[in-house]
């Protein structure tokens, strides 16, 4: 864990960085902020466009853009996240080789600017809600309060996986190629587009293996369903966040001393 | 895990009175070679993930059984060829790359300028890029902003805080990160090379700044090549041969140690990549050639033909040799090459590459080699001078046979100072 108790302490330098990512990606664009919403949006059209008129979704999903809505934003940070980790420390070569910085402050911030992105859209989620409430679709519960502690669990869990990437990317030159269809295949194994209930009993099993799968389903639990978290649940996802933290810490820590020989 | 990259200011625990103690340190560089640095995690896999997958094939040794201390309000240069050690050793002390075996210790807080605004980032302002800086040196928010104007004001950036910082000079760039580093209050401070950049002015300023943190009692350990900067301004200094500690001691004798060396050494080295048929091992000496004709004498002229040490940037100036032809010679070629100390070829001729064909060369002679204008950059330079026939092969080759001065109102970066004029189009203004 000593690595999220060293990013932690450098947090102040944590936070500039996210921020300089965000300004460095806004610069230029006028729309900066706009930006940040139209993959989610663009990608939200796509899958509702499709699935409502092509598949027909099952009727426990109604509205199904909402449904899909929460789940392409909080993959949209999952998977972007793990993919700026591939590249972090390669970006950040001259800092890294010049200057006394401690490394994990890149993953980190990394995963802080994907992460800021999925902010910055929550209040467009929430009007969406709000939206939904007005028309009846759904009915929003105190189960809602549950969402940051969700997103704070599977911030860690990426966190510790960006640990590992980033630092096996310093030595494997095709890690970030791996990563991006470990993702692809994640994406259709994660409940995202369908409720983790659709999932035939039997399979359940194999989507417990997916460690998205329970933030998903809890994602959708405290945000659509409106229904409270099972205990079970949460207990998995702490566990799943504490492997995953620990696991990053242990492969980052093998490998830290060649970070900044070899990035 | 004490005394990590990255770990706060303060490192090490040492007795005494020292700001920085390295204790029989040897770096070793891992090198990968069967991967060529960079595999792929699939051929890792294939071959089997085991111990041995992420384990180095060879290692390089950068530092060997290095043992030295530094005082407080020292100032310290590090002297040494390139591939000497001395960026490793700067690194060590920052906590960039750790010993592998052995201890360094620093006391109080430590400023590394190894490279001077590694942490801009291009896309924005020098004003965000400041506050990243800052806290990179270990800063906090509040300290940034309260040193900020000072920063500002060294670095003379004033009208650009706002602009992002690759609209920036390199000059401005180069204040900007040393402006933040030498406010970030430091107690040690590790410089490599960086004084190089800059314009004079701000070289002097630079170096004030030193003067100023020796009166407060910070330590600082330069790397530079720049050996009139370190003789004159450090009290000491520390010569490193291959990763070793090959003199330490008062700045000037220790320069001149490495002068000595350098002369004997690095100009065989030169002269030896402008051999037509180098031979890669052993360094080859001052004097080569097989004695058919000699060079006796070697001058640098003034405009005026009178013999000069030195010469002003853009000046005439003629390269002057005495030879003798022991026996008559039908082939031979005259020619002279301008290097800098640290070996960078700036200038070769001979008569053969500007088209001159041999008849006749006996008994005693003279060749000079007029220059109208003598464009080099201020600096020190060595001059190599050969008698030889037209395959190439040696009668005389002389290297390191002279060294000159070149010298200029202002610094130049570069070997190059040619005559130039700016011309400008549209609206563009300065002032009278």
């Amino acid at each position: 864990m000593l690595p999220l108790l060293r990013a932690w302490r450098h947090r102040a330098l944590v936070a500039a960085l996210t921020r300089r990512e965000l300004a460095a990606r806004y610069r230029g664009g006028v729309l900066g902020y706009f930006w940040s919403l139209v993959n989610p949006l663009l990608l939200l059209a796509v899958y509702a466009t499709v699935f409502r008129l092509v598949f027909t979704p099952r009727a426990d999903v109604h509205p199904y853009a909402l449904f899909l809505f929460i789940g392409v934003l909080a993959w949209g940070f999952v998977s972007s996240a793990l993919i700026d980790a591939a590249e972090t420390f390669r970006a950040n070569g001259p800092l890294l080789r010049k200057t006394t910085v401690a490394p994990e402050v890149f993953p980190a911030a990394a995963v802080g600017a994907r992460l800021s992105h999925l902010l910055l859209a929550l209040p467009v989620l929430a009007a969406a809600i709000v939206f939904a409430a007005v028309r009846g679709s759904v009915s929003p519960g105190p189960s809602a309060l549950a969402f940051p502690a969700v997103l704070l669990l599977l911030s860690l869990t990426v966190f510790g996986l960006a640990l590992a990437i980033s630092s096996l990317a310093v030595h494997f030159a095709d890690v970030r190629d791996v990563i991006a269809n470990l993702l692809t295949l994640a994406f259709f194994l994660t409940p995202v587009l369908y409720p983790a209930a659709s999932v035939p009993e039997r399979y359940r099993g194999l989507l417990r293996a997916n460690p998205f799968a329970a933030y998903f389903a809890a994602l959708h639990d405290c945000l659509f369903f409106f229904r409270p978290i099972p205990a079970a649940e949460w207990a998995w996802m702490a566990a799943t966040a504490a492997v995953s933290l620990a696991g990053g810490a242990a492969i980052f820590e093998r490998l830290r001393d060649s970070i900044a020989e070899e990035a | 895990m004490d005394g990590r990259r990255g770990d706060s200011g303060t490192r090490g625990r040492g007795e005494g009175n020292v700001a920085i103690q390295v204790t029989g340190v040897t770096k070793l560089y891992r090198r990968y070679g069967r991967r060529h640095t960079v595999g792929t995690l699939k051929s890792a896999l294939l071959s089997g993930m085991g111990k041995g997958a992420l384990a180095p094939d060879a290692s390089v040794p950068a530092i060997v059984d290095l043992t030295f201390g530094v005082v407080p309000g020292e100032m310290v240069g590090v002297v040494g060829a390139n591939g000497s050690g001395k960026s490793t050793l700067l690194k060590l002390l920052a906590g960039i790359v750790r010993p592998t075996a052995g201890a360094v210790e620093v006391r109080g807080r430590l400023a590394a300028l190894l490279e001077l605004g590694a942490g801009f980032h291009p896309e924005i302002s020098g004003r965000e890029n400041i506050e990243i800086n800052g806290l990179l040196l270990g800063l906090t928010r509040r300290q940034i902003a309260a040193r900020f104007d000072e920063i500002v004001r060294f670095a003379e950036i004033e009208e650009f805080l706002d602009a992002p910082v690759k609209t920036y000079s390199s000059g401005m760039a180069v204040r900007l990160g040393f402006s933040i580093a030498a406010h970030s209050d430091p107690d040690v401070l590790l410089v490599d090379e960086v004084l190089a950049v800059g314009d004079e002015a701000f070289s002097h300023r630079c170096l004030e700044k030193f003067a100023e943190f020796e009166r407060a009692g910070k330590t600082i350990l330069v790397v530079s090549h720049d050996l009139g900067l370190i003789a004159e301004r450090c009290r000491r200094a520390i010569w490193l041969d291959r990763g070793r500690l090959c003199a330490d001691g008062p700045a000037k004798e220790t320069v001149a140690l490495y002068r000595e060396r350098v002369a004997r050494e690095e100009g065989g080295r030169r002269l030896e990549a402008a051999r037509e048929t180098p031979d890669a091992s052993a360094p080859p000496p001052q004097r080569i050639g097989s004695g058919q004709a000699l060079v006796e004498e070697v001058r640098l002229l003034d405009g005026a033909g009178n013999p000069a040490g030195r010469i002003s940037s853009g000046e005439p100036a003629a390269l002057e040799m005495r030879v003798r032809a022991v026996a008559p010679l039908s082939d031979f070629v005259f020619g002279f090459a301008v290097s800098t100390v640290s070996g960078t070829s700036v200038f070769g001729s001979n008569t053969d590459i500007d088209g001159l064909r041999p008849a006749e060369f006996a008994g005693q002679g003279r060749v000079t080699l007029e220059i109208p204008a003598f464009a080099l950059a201020p600096g020190v330079y060595s001059l190599d001078v050969a008698a030889h026939a037209r395959d190439g092969a040696p009668y005389d080759y002389r290297r390191d046979v002279l060294r000159f001065e070149v010298t200029a109102d202002r610094a130049v970066p570069g070997v190059w100072n040619p005559l130039r004029r700016w011309r400008f189009d549209g609206a563009i203004r300065w002032k009278a």
